[in-house]
């Protein structure tokens, strides 16, 4: 994809989110095409949804 | 969210979108959980029919309120409103007249990509003004969201 290249200014606020960031993950996914990206999402989502399901029936079992 | 599908009816219906929010920062390669798909739609009337046409199958419902409200995704609705986040029997979707720090669909075309995906070719904002949003709209949960996109900036591939 051939973008723009626009300064990003400094915050200090987001800087303070910088460490947080996982460089490898992200190296990672750069290298799946869009199409695999969206179906990791979705595959994300599944694996949320489940654990919430999971979440709410130990809850209430407990 | 079944973005495969989602997609595939907007563009199949011939819908003049733009993917921003949390889908167009997993285009460009984010690792970020996001649960709806946020489009910035364009609001001429030919559009808008081709919205309400497009999405008539798929149940669209205004999220968070109480079932058996009289509403109906119409022409009309589309006009009389600007923003609606929908519940859709393939997701949630936000259907954006305008984004803060963005502005309108003809404001965001010139700054956007075309993307090839699940045989179809759909407009995404481009990262560095899906950054510029982001910092635009000032919310604390994009803070995470925003060093991320930065950070791909920075360690993408360049365009040969």
């Amino acid at each position: 994809m051939e973008e723009r290249d626009v300064p990003t200014g400094s915050d200090p606020v987001i800087d303070a989110y910088r460490g947080g960031v996982d460089h490898s993950l992200l190296r990672e996914n750069l290298q799946r095409s869009v199409e695999e990206r969206f179906l990791r999402l979705m595959e994300m989502q599944r694996f949320a949804t489940e654990l919430r399901r999971a979440g709410r029936q130990a809850t209430a079992s407990s | 969210m079944d973005y495969a599908k989602a997609l595939q009816a907007l563009a199949r219906g011939g819908v003049e979108f733009i993917l921003v929010g949390g889908a167009a920062a997993t285009a460009h390669g984010s690792a970020r959980l996001t649960q709806d798909l946020d489009v910035v739609y364009r609001r001429n009337d030919t559009n808008l029919e081709r919205l309400v046409e497009s999405l008539a199958l798929h149940d669209p419902y205004l999220r968070g309120a109480p079932p058996g409200l009289p509403f109906r995704l119409d022409v009309s609705t589309l006009r009389h409103g600007l923003n609606f986040t929908l519940t859709t029997n393939l997701g949630d979707l936000d259907l954006l007249g305008e984004i803060v720090g963005g502005g309108t669909y003809e404001d965001l075309v010139e700054h956007s990509l075309w993307l090839e995906l699940f045989g179809i070719r759909c407009r995404c904002l481009d990262l560095e003004t899906l950054i510029q949003t982001k910092r635009a709209a000032g919310r604390p949960k994009d803070f995470d969201a925003i060093a991320e996109l930065e950070a791909i900036v920075r360690i993408r591939p360049r365009p040969e």
